[in-house]
């Protein structure tokens, strides 16, 4: 084993600890500040009449893993599309697809139903695909083709037409919108294990594709004739990704709503760390974009207690200034 | 069909295009039609013979004695504010436009808009007291220091990075007015989320004299800079050569942009895309030198605006939907298309 291999290896290991370490943060701090001792004991001795073990087990437990979940699935959506544009500025978020699963949730639960969590995702996923087709199509019609900047500025158009059509449907229809003012704004506030549990074969599958589609990715982001030189059958290739790039993000909205740049921000952090291997970058991408989360939304239930801050909103005051140092540094 | 006016011993001159001219005309007839017809629309209709006799003053002639009310104290300041707002927004993008030599930019892109908002917003929910006297000045102030700190981001670097810089900034300032409103109380919290959507339904007279002075200031200021202007956008190297003090001439539009975009915006909240449609409506109407271009572009800006309103005011009655969501149905998929037929 080289000593490059040993040291990714290890961070591996350490990655997992601060996942451990986040996780336990997550579950034992809040309006009510929970001891380890009785949080571990929750777990293995479960006592229905422990006000305690409630709020681990019903309320907080089932946030953290939505949490992991949604934060694995987002960083790792971001490096694909950012290895695959060759573009440092991707993101689920800027380029539209967050809105536009979004506006599909809203009107699939206005105008089709409510009740039924089964189809979420898939709708979620039918809206992410399709603003994804529209900005892309939109901005390789830009002079001088696909540009970081033709892709945010298609992206912020498409954002800014999607906002509106949600604001007049919030206009019309105030129930809906009471309903999903929250999750709107990115939140983990309304979570459950209902949609947990339809979402996670769809988030096994993508990562899973990622973590084996990842040699690829490395190929497509030293350009396309490296990659077909290289044996890779671009067009096909490419479907593929966006194909896992709409599962991944289609999931997460559909658990959390639209939060916005933690795709931008961890792939950056994590590529900072690791170079430019994708093999490499996936997996950090999946834990870092896990503790990432967990991170954020403790800080949002801990700040300003006993409200909280939507967890979108902290994502997105990290995450912006990210945004502007990197147009100022990596765009040329 | 040119001909040259000359003043003063040729220290006023203008070209005048004859087809621009009749342009302009047109479009003021557009822009009476459309006001005319707005007075009529609403939840209470009126008589278009009734509503004329009331703005002429015609009291004895009017059928309906409910309209002198509905007309000078709601449907008129409304549509004033309307075209008022609609002609700052236009006037502001064209400035920006010219000035960065690049047709993307929109007050609203640039996040000028969101500087007024953040600072309007900030206002609302922490100091309710005040807002009604320093709603205004706020704004402005508001505007012109995100203005500022996009420019010291920007620094020497390419118009376009002005762009996305701009949408980071956007989207961080955005966030903290989430976070302002998710916090501040349920009342104030509300009329900053009505007027976040760009609204004209609130108007009152002192919103109609407040932007009928920035208007007439503001126009004088921009017909004075007109000749700038084409200089100006011949680029930098050209604009120096021909002996213009660049420095102090960028300084001065972008203030103009900026002082227009933010009065416009504190009393009608950030309505999105206006100043990036007018401009490029008015060149596609006819090419013309920078005085005229100015005056289509604020006539199509007021029309688009008050025509917004009215399709607000009337698609899903008796809903209101704000006219800034009208517009960015309309101007997103507009800026889509420019992005893909603009040539580098």
């Amino acid at each position: 084993m080289t000593r490059s291999k040993w040291l990714s290896w290890s961070g591996i290991l350490i990655m997992l600890g601060l996942l451990l370490f986040a996780f336990i943060w997550h579950l034992s701090i809040g309006t009510k500040i929970i001891p380890i001792d009785e949080l571990i004991q929750s777990f293995y001795a479960y006592n229905q009449d422990n006000f305690n073990h409630l709020i681990i087990q019903e309320l907080r437990l089932p946030r953290a893993l939505i949490a992991i979940c949604v934060g694995a699935c987002l960083a790792v959506s971001g490096a694909l599309m950012q290895g695959v544009t060759r573009n440092p500025l991707a993101d689920p978020g800027l380029l539209g697809m967050l809105t536009g699963a979004a506006l599909g949730v809203v009107y699939w639960s206005t105008f089709v139903s409510s009740a039924s969590l089964v189809w979420l995702p898939l709708v979620a996923a039918i809206g992410a695909l399709i603003s994804a087709i529209i900005v892309w199509s939109i901005a390789s019609r830009v002079t001088g083709g696909i540009t970081p900047l033709s892709l945010i500025l298609s992206g912020s158009a498409f954002t800014a037409f999607t906002g509106a059509l949600l604001a007049i449907h919030h206009l019309l229809d105030q129930h809906t919108f009471e309903e999903m003012r929250t999750w709107l704004v990115g939140s983990l506030l309304a979570s459950n294990l209902a949609t947990l549990y339809w979402c996670l074969p769809w988030i096994i599958i993508g990562l899973v594709a990622a973590i084996m589609l990842a040699p690829s990715v490395t190929a497509l982001s030293m350009g396309e004739e490296v990659a077909t030189g290289l044996g890779i059958n671009i067009p096909r290739r490419k479907w593929q990704l966006l194909t896992c790039v709409v599962i991944l993000t289609s999931v997460s909205v559909a658990l959390a709503g639209p939060l916005g740049f933690i795709g931008l921000v961890i792939p950056h952090v994590v590529r900072f760390w690791v170079g430019a291997d994708y093999r490499w970058i996936i997996p950090y991408c999946i834990l870092l974009g896990a503790v990432y989360l967990l991170f954020v939304d403790t800080l949002a239930r801990w700040l300003i207690q006993p409200h909280e801050i939507a967890t979108g909103l902290i994502t997105i005051l990290i995450g912006a200034p990210l945004f502007i140092w990197l147009v100022k540094v990596r765009v040329r | 069909m040119h001909f040259t006016l000359r003043l003063f011993n040729q220290a006023i001159s203008l070209r005048i295009n004859g087809y621009a001219l009749l342009c302009s005309a047109f479009l003021f007839s557009l822009l009476l039609a459309t006001f005319l017809f707005a007075t009529t629309q609403g939840s209470y209709p009126l008589s278009l013979h009734d509503s004329v006799m009331s703005l002429l003053g015609q009291q004895q002639s009017v059928i309906d004695p409910q309209t002198d009310v509905i007309i000078w104290e709601f449907r008129l300041p409304r549509s004033l504010v309307a075209i008022l707002s609609g002609a700052l927004f236009a006037l502001s993008g064209a400035l920006l436009q010219n000035m960065t030599r690049n047709p993307l930019s929109d007050p609203s892109l640039v996040g000028i808009s969101q500087g007024a908002a953040l600072a309007v917003v900030t206002l609302t929910i922490l100091f309710p007291n005040y807002i009604d006297d320093w709603r205004e000045i706020a704004a402005f102030l508001g505007a012109v220091s995100i203005t500022i700190v996009i420019q010291l981001l920007r620094g020497n670097d390419h118009p376009l990075k002005f762009i996305l810089l701009g949408v980071g900034v956007a989207a961080f300032i955005s966030a903290i007015i989430s976070s302002l409103l998710t916090y501040g109380d349920l009342p104030s919290a509300m009329a900053a989320l009505s007027w976040l959507a760009g609204s004209t339904h609130n108007s009152n007279w002192h919103d109609v004299n407040m932007l009928c002075m920035a208007f007439i200031l503001i126009i004088s200021l921009t017909l004075y800079q007109a000749r700038m202007m084409s200089v100006i956008s011949l680029g930098d190297e050209v604009a120096i050569g021909l002996g213009i003090n660049l420095k102090a001439i960028m300084l001065i539009q972008l203030t103009i942009s900026v002082a227009a975009a933010a009065v416009a915006t504190a009393v009608v909240g950030p309505l999105g895309f206006i100043g990036l449609l007018a401009p490029h409506l008015a060149r596609k109407l006819v090419r013309c030198g920078p005085v005229n271009h100015l005056f289509l572009t604020a006539l199509v800006g007021a029309i688009l605006v008050l025509a917004a309103d009215i399709i607000g005011k009337n698609l899903f009655a008796p809903t209101q939907l704000a006219a800034g969501s009208v517009t960015a149905l309309i101007g997103a998929p507009l800026f889509a298309y420019l992005l893909m037929t603009k040539k580098t």
